[in-house]
Parts: structure tokens; C-alpha cells; sequence
């Protein structure tokens, strides 16, 4: 990192470009294949869902934080698949404390992912689970949980479709300044402390760290502990700041996770480039409802449109990150 | 397809290769060939010497296809030529042997060769069979054919990879640097292979930067130093020395000088110890030995006898199975690589793809055991010092590069190997562990790094120095003991023994008393 990377920050900035490109030529193609007007409707999306700019920090917010949690770990050389329920924990368990107030009940929602995150390292340290599968049963365990808990005692006893509300509620400066901090914090913390070196070290090649005195069981433990803890906190924020109540179904909190993989592949494991990154995804999103209610576009084709151009513009760097995990050649990282 | 001999001294051999005018200018600027010319004739052994960096490997991938020139053109056998790919090449029966074997470890010898033939022609795995019995029996060795790859050694699999390109078909054979990776034994029995292929008719280009390799088996030299073409020669008709001087561009010691230290206490004592591979083979099979400070003791050895497993045990990497490690007397056994290293241990590995974390930085390698010495408030990580540090490694050790912020990935081997070694000697430790230090260096860089590891002793470090070069272990010991199969099996000051002393010992024959 640092200096010396003008011409690799070139180098991405057209391959960003031409994913771009790629992808709203490919979700252009989607749209009129099932008979849309293409070029209408993706301004309909651009248009509007870059309109809001409040509505658009919040929505991102939670996503940064997701996108770091898969950032740190990958960083050491693991998957952490496990953002998805390390976000319900985070949520769920801020939620239990919505009586105590929010400074209380962030934070522990940030330490109960940070639990689930050590969990998954403790289960590939102890037992050699591999972190994929781990994070997958988590995700699911914690979904089915999170839907009980909520079922079962925080039932609004009005609205029985959903929790009940939290009682402080987190300010849209307060929400922008966790999301631009985190990014930095994280960034520091990597490129400019002992602990961030060691994690890339050992992200690098495992052996090199052996020979280094890196321990990587401590690595994999503290990178996942990282990872959960943002998770944690994207889940309390996404409570505390976005929706304030969380449905039965866990419809406001499903797939914030996975978006979050997505949103650090598109920033190139810059942990920086996390924010605008999340940014663009948020704006999409957003832009793509208003794609379902102008243009009466199906949702699950929205849903395509917006799949086709994160996948463009993922793709290439999740490639790199493969292929040197898989040992198909070197680069990424 | 016997060649006719050449009856009379008028006839001119036959030409099998021509390059002319080829210049080579890399997407990164890099010229790493300035108009070469370079001739071969049928049959011969032709030597390509240069030191690393000179072009070699580049002017080979252009004659076998897999990059073009920038300007030049290619004649084989007396037709012009542009390849697009290596298949265009092997299409003239060209075929390229590299450093690093491109065969399938856990595939069998017959398998890997048949996977590569059937690709580019129609046979059947008997055909094969038959053809590869018939070349062993013509060339006078023998590989068993349903064998993994990953079960023999390195020699064989090196001849493997020679009968894959021959049964594919190929009259002129290149090898990059075919010994670097070979014990001594096993590259003369790899001449031998040669000498035979050529009274076959087969033409071969080898690439080195080994003299002694130059005169002992090719017949003419072709010498390139810096991309250009600073001589061609008969073997016969130029000295070892003047080769030297031309590929390096001046005078060369080849051999370093010692210096007399002070000779201290016992820095490093290994006792007794025993030690496991990963497979849990036995490899270290109880060594008694001590490293004095002010002192260098080299071990000498083929390749895969118990070193590597010795110098991780030493260093912490391994476990051991029985015995103990001292530092300064006292008892390291059970301490992690972090911990001596913190009492003064350096190790230099002998691959550069455990020493060296590709995709960060120089300046992020450069402090990659030495941590603590860089690290400021709330551990962080003060990159001042570490930059400095690592461009005095970059000064001292000649590393060429662009930035010292740029990925040690896009160093060459040589240039990487310049950097571990710098890294380690220039952290001034008290004991120094080197396995193979000077492996792809060339002759001005080999000096160099040996120069360095003198000075380190003279100025009182203990050096323990694991070599399968002979003359680096004779020209820079204060004692040598010789390793054969997890054992001490021979000990003395250098004077003690001459090279083929060493050889004979390396190999296993213990002399009777
Ligand atoms: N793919 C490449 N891209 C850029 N420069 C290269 C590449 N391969 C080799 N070089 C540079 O070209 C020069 C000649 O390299 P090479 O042909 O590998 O030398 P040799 O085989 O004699 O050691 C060196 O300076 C090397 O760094
Ligand atoms: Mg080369």
C-alpha cells in the first residue's frame, strides 16, 4: 500500500470503468429482453436513487461496516461468510437492551458479533473447521434464532408483525460518523499497526508467517474477532439509526451481510474505498424500487438488474482473490 | 533420422538456429536485449552464459515462441520463422526444459507424459510406452514409468521432463539453469544424459551461469552480458578466467577471502537431536555440533539430507523429536521462532517463497522479523524507520527496484534473493542461520553476499552456513561437517579435505578407517 500505487489505483480505476459499463449494458439487455424500456427505467434508478442523499448515507452505513467484517478477515487469508449472522447477533442482542439506551446496547451488539466471529475462528483453530462452512451454519442457526427471539419476547404488542421500537434513536450525523470512521479506523489498524501486519502477513502466505513468528492461530482468531465485532455493529446500527423495529421475517436485515462481500470485492479490499463503494450499491438499491413503482418493473427482475451490475463489478477482483487462494497464479490480496 | 557424420573439415555443419538483430524491449520499458545475434549449429551443445539478468531465459522464450521480439528476426533450420505460440516452435521440434518442472506432482511418470503428448498428437498410451522404452534404452538409464512424479527426486524428474519434450518430437532441446536445482552427482549424471543425446543428433542449448558447466560439456559458448552479445567461442580456444571477466565485465575473485576473527564462546550447540519431516519420515538422526561466535561452520551436503529439516529445527519452525538446541547455553528447545529470534537468531531460507511475502511491499519485507524494532506508540508501525531501513538493505545489497513501495512480486529471483539475504545480514545478528544464500546469484552477487557473511563473522557473529556448492562451503568454513542421510559423516577445517574428498563423502561413501 501507501506510495508508489498511482498506477495500480490507474489500473483499477478503468477496470471499475469498464465493469461499470458491463454492467449497466448487461442489466439494460435484462430489462429490455422482458420487454422494458431500458434506458427509461435505469434512469429512473440512477435518477432517484441517487436523489435522497440522507436516506442514501444511512442505507449505507450498515453496508460498510458488513463490507469491512468480510475486508479484515480476507485479509489473513479467510472467508468470513459470516457477516450475514454476525449481523443478526449484533442486531438481535442491541435490540434485548433497547430499555438501557443506546450507548449500552451498540456496543454489546458489536461484542455479540464479535463472539459469533470468534466462534467460527475458534471452531477452524480447534477442530480445522473450515471458516465457509462454519459461517454458513452460523448464518443460518442465527436466522432462525433471531426470527425466535423476536417472536417470542419483542413482539410489539400492537403491531404483531413486527419488534417493538427502540427507544433512543441513533442521529443521521451520529450514523455518518461511525460510517466514515469505521473505514479509517480499520484502515489504520491494518497498514499501520503490529497487528495489521501481522494479519496480512499471514494473509499473504502461511508459511512466510511461520517463518516470521507470526502465530496464525492467534491471526485467525483476532482477524474473525475484527470481522464480527463490525458486523455486530452494522446489525446495531442497522436497528438503531435505519429501521428501529426489525420485522418477523427479518426482511430489513436479510442479505446486509452478503451485500457487504460484494461491496468490499467492488472496493478492491480497500478498506477505504469501502465507503463510495457502499455508496454506489445503497444508491442502486434504492434506485431500483423506484424502478418497481415508476416503471412497474417486477421486483425479482429489479433484483437481476442490480445483481447483474454488483456481479461485473465484482468479479474480476473476486477472481484475483480466488485464484491466489486457490493457488492458481499470484495476485490479489 | 541419423544424422550423416561430417566427413571432411570443409563442409560446414549444418545450421539449426539463427537469431538476428533481435532486440527485446518489455512492456515495463525494459531492454532486456539490445541486437543479438546468436547462431547454433546441428548437433552441438551450445552454452548460453551470462549472469542473471544478461537476457538469457528472454532470448530462449523468443526462439521457443512464448514472447516475440521487438525487433529481429528467427531462422530455424534455414526457414524463417514466427512463432506464435511454443506449439508453432515444437511444430520445428524446439522444446524448453525450465527451472521449475511443469509436471503434475501426484500423476504418474507416464501419465504426465502421455497428458502432454496426446495434446498434440494422436497416440495411444502403448505407442508411447513403446517409445519412451525404446529412448531409456538408447540413453542408457531408467525411470519407472508408473511412479508419481512427486516420489522421485529432483534429477529424475528433470529427465522426465528431457524424454516428454523428446518423445513429443524434439531436435533442439533448450534448458534454462538445468543444474540449479541438481546435487553435484546428479548434474554429472545429467551431462552424461546430454553427451548422449547429442550422439544422437539432437541439438542443445544450454542456458548457465556456471563456467565450470561451460567447459566440462559444450562445445561452443555463446557469452551475453547485459543484453548484448559479448562473444562467441569455441570451448576449447577461451580459459575458464576469460569467460569469467567477459560475463561479469571486469576482474572477479571467484572465491571469498576469509577474514580472521576472534574466535568467542559456544553461540549455537545442537545436541543429540533428532528430527521429523512432514510426513513424519526421520530425517535428523541424532547431530552433535557447535557454532562458535567469530566462527563460520559449514555444512555440506546433497540436497534432501536431513539440512533442511536440521536449520528448522534450529530456528524453531520444527519440532523435535529428541535432543535440544542451546543459545548462549541456555536450553531453546521449547521456544517459538519469535523468541530466538529475539536472542539474536537470523535464518535465511532456502526458498524465497518462505522468506518473502510476495504480494506486500520491499519496505514491508524488509522488517518482517524484526518487528519489534519498528514499532512505535500503541504498536504501531514506525514506516520512517522501517523505509530506511530497508533502503540501506536495497544499497548495501544492490537490489534494483522501482520503488521501495511496489510489490517484492515483481522483483526478479535474483533481485528478491539480494533482498531476504540484506534483510537478514543487515539486522546485524548475533547468530546467523543461511541455508543456500547465495542460490540464483550470480558470480558478482554470490561475492557479495559472501563478503557480507565474512564480515559479519569478523566482526563476531556465529554463522552456521548450509551449501550444496563445494567451493562456497571450502572457500568461506572455518570447519565443515559433511551431512549424509540425517548424519554427521564427516568433520574437519577445510584444509582437511579437497573437492573430491567432499564429493565422495557428500555422496555417501564414508571412507574406511
Ligand atoms: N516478463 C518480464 N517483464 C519485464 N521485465 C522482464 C521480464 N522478464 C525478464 N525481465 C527483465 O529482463 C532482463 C533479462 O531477464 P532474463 O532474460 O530473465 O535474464 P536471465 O535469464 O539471463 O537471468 C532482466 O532485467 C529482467 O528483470
Ligand atoms: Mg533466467
Amino acid at each position: 500500500m501507501r506510495l508508489g500505487s498511482l498506477e495500480n489505483l490507474r489500473s483499477q480505476l478503468v477496470e471499475v470503468t469498464l465493469a461499470l459499463v458491463v454492467g449497466f449494458v448487461g442489466g439494460a439487455l435484462a430489462l429490455t429482453a422482458f420487454g422494458y424500456n431500458a434506458l427509461e427505467n435505469i434512469q429512473v434508478m440512477i435518477s432517484y436513487g441517487f436523489r435522497d442523499l440522507g436516506y442514501l448515507l444511512l442505507k449505507s452505513a450498515p453496508i460498510v461496516l458488513t463490507a469491512l467484517a468480510f475486508l479484515v478477515p480476507l485479509k489473513a487469508g479467510l472467508f468470513n461468510i459470516g457477516g450475514e449472522g454476525q449481523l443478526y447477533a449484533g442486531a438481535i442482542t442491541a435490540l434485548f437492551l433497547s430499555k438501557i439506551g443506546f450507548y449500552l446496547a451498540i456496543p454489546a451488539g458489536a461484542l455479540a458479533g464479535l463472539l459469533v466471529g470468534v466462534a467460527i475462528g475458534l471452531l477452524r483453530v480447534v477442530r480445522g473447521v473450515n471458516e465457509v462452512v462454519s459461517s454458513i451454519m452460523f448464518n443460518w442457526t442465527l436466522y432462525y434464532l433471531s426470527m425466535f427471539a423476536i417472536q417470542r419476547y419483542l413482539l410489539d404488542p400492537v403491531y404483531t408483525h413486527q419488534s417493538i421500537r427502540v427507544d433512543r434513536v441513533l442521529s443521521l450525523p451520529e450514523v455518518v460518523t461511525i460510517m466514515l470512521l469505521s473505514p479509517l479506523v480499520v484502515y489504520l489498524l491494518l497498514y499501520n499497526t503490529e497487528l495489521g501486519y501481522r494479519i496480512r502477513v499471514a494473509g499473504s502466505s502461511s508459511r512466510v508467517a511461520r517463518y516470521a513468528g507470526v502465530n496464525l492461530n492467534i491471526v485467525t482468531i483476532q482477524s474473525m474477532a475484527i470481522g464480527g465485532f463490525l458486523a455486530g455493529l452494522g446489525g446495531a446500527i442497522q436497528v438503531y439509526g435505519v429501521t428501529t423495529v426489525v420485522d418477523t421475517t427479518l426482511s430489513s436485515l436479510y442479505g446486509l451481510g452478503f451485500l457487504g462481500i460484494g461491496v468490499a470485492l467492488i472496493a478492491r479490499g480497500n478498506p477505504l474505498a469501502v465507503i463510495p463503494a457502499a455508496v454506489l450499491v445503497s444508491g442502486l438499491l434504492i434506485g431500483s424500487h423506484w424502478m418497481e413503482l415508476r416503471g412497474r418493473v417486477a421486483p425479482e427482475l429489479a433484483d437481476v438488474v442490480i445483481g447483474v451490475i454488483i456481479l461485473a463489478l465484482s468479479a474480476p477482483y473476486a477472481y484475483r482473490v480466488l485464484a491466489s487462494r486457490m493457488g492458481w497464479g499470484v495476485g490479489g490480496g | 533420422m541419423n544424422p550423416t557424420p561430417l566427413s571432411s573439415n570443409t563442409t560446414r555443419p549444418r545450421q539449426a538456429v539463427l537469431m538476428k538483430g533481435i532486440t527485446k524491449v518489455y512492456p515495463d520499458g525494459v531492454i532486456a536485449l539490445r541486437d543479438v545475434d546468436f547462431e547454433v549449429y546441428e548437433g552441438e551443445i551450445h552454452a548460453l552464459l551470462g549472469e542473471n539478468g544478461a537476457g538469457k531465459t528472454t532470448l530462449m522464450r523468443i526462439l521457443y515462441g512464448e514472447i516475440r521480439p521487438t525487433r529481429g528476426e528467427v531462422w530455424v533450420w534455414g526457414e524463417r520463422v514466427e512463432f506464435r505460440s511454443p506449439r508453432g516452435a515444437l511444430a520445428k521440434g524446439i522444446s524448453m526444459v525450465y527451472q521449475n518442472f511443469t509436471l503434475v506432482p501426484n500423476f504418474t511418470v507416464l501419465d504426465n507424459i502421455y497428458l502432454a503428448v496426446s495434446s498434440t498428437m494422436r497416440v495411444s498410451r502403448g505407442e508411447v510406452v513403446g517409445r519412451l522404452q525404446t529412448l531409456m534404452g538408447e540413453l542408457n538409464f531408467k525411470i519407472p514409468l508408473e511412479a508419481t512424479v512427486e516420489e522421485l527426486p529432483v534429477g529424475l524428474q528433470q529427465k522426465v521432463e528431457i524424454l516428454k519434450a523428446l518423445v513429443m518430437g524434439a531436435r533442439i532441446l533448450i534448458l534454462d539453469e538445468p543444474t540449479s536445482v541438481l546435487s553435484p552427482l546428479e548434474s554429472r549424471a545429467l551431462f552424461e544424459l546430454l553427451r548422449a543425446l547429442k550422439a544422437k543428433g539432437v541439438t542443445i542449448i544450454l542456458i548457465t551461469h556456471k563456467l565450470r558447466e561451460v567447459k566440462s560439456v559444450a562445445d561452443r559458448v555463446t557469452v551475453l552480458r547485459r543484453g548484448r552479445v559479448v562473444g562467441v567461442f569455441g570451448v576449447g580456444e577461451v580459459s575458464e578466467r576469460d569467460l569469467a571477466r567477459l560475463m561479469v565485465g571486469g576482474d572477479v575473485v571467484v572465491e571469498g577471502r576469509k577474514l580472521e576473527g576472534v574466535r568467542g564462546g559456544v553461540a549455537l550447540r545442537i545436541e543429540d537431536l533428532h528430527v521429523r519431516d512432514d510426513r513424519g519420515l526421520l530425517r535428523v538422526k541424532g547431530v552433535t555440533f557447535n557454532v562458535r561466535y567469530g566462527e563460520i561452520v559449514g555444512i555440506a551436503g546433497v540436497q534432501g539430507s536431513g539440512q533442511k529439516e536440521l536449520l528448522e529445527a534450529i530456528v524453531g519452525l520444527r519440532p523435535v523429536e529428541r535432543g535440544r538446541v542451546l543459545i548462549d547455553g541456555l536450553d531453546v528447545t521449547g521456544y517459538g521462532v519469535g523468541e530466538r529470534r529475539r536472542m539474536g537468531l537470523a535464518y535465511i531460507p532456502d526458498s524465497r517463497v518462505e522468506g518473502l511475502a510476495l504480494t506486500m511491499s520491499l519496505t514491508e519485507n524488509s522488517i518482517i522479523g524484526l518487528l519489534e524494532r519498528f514499532l512505535g506508540r500503541l504498536n504501531s508501525i514506525r514506516w520512517g524507520l522501517a523505509e530506511g531501513y530497508a533502503s540501506g538493505v536495497v544499497r548495501d545489497f544492490n537490489v534494483v527496484h522501482r520503488s521501495l513501495w511496489d510489490p517484492v512480486l515483481h522483483l526478479s529471483g535474483g533481485n528478491q534473493q539480494r533482498l531476504m539475504v540484506g534483510r537478514e545480514i543487515s539486522a546485524n545478528p548475533r547468530i546467523i542461520v543461511a541455508h543456500e544464500p547465495t542460490q540464483g546469484l550470480d558470480i558478482a552477487s554470490s561475492n557479495l553476499v559472501r563478503s557480507k557473511l565474512l564480515e559479519l563473522k569478523r566482526r563476531g557473529s556465529a554463522v552456521l552456513l548450509v551449501s550444496s556448492e563445494v567451493d562456497e562451503i571450502l572457500g568461506l568454513s572455518d570447519r565443515i561437517l559433511v551431512m549424509f542421510d540425517g548424519r554427521i559423516v564427516g568433520e574437519g577445517a577445510p584444509g582437511d579435505f579437497d573437492e573430491e574428498k567432499l564429493g565422495l563423502l557428500m555422496g555417501g561413501f564414508v571412507e574406511a578407517r
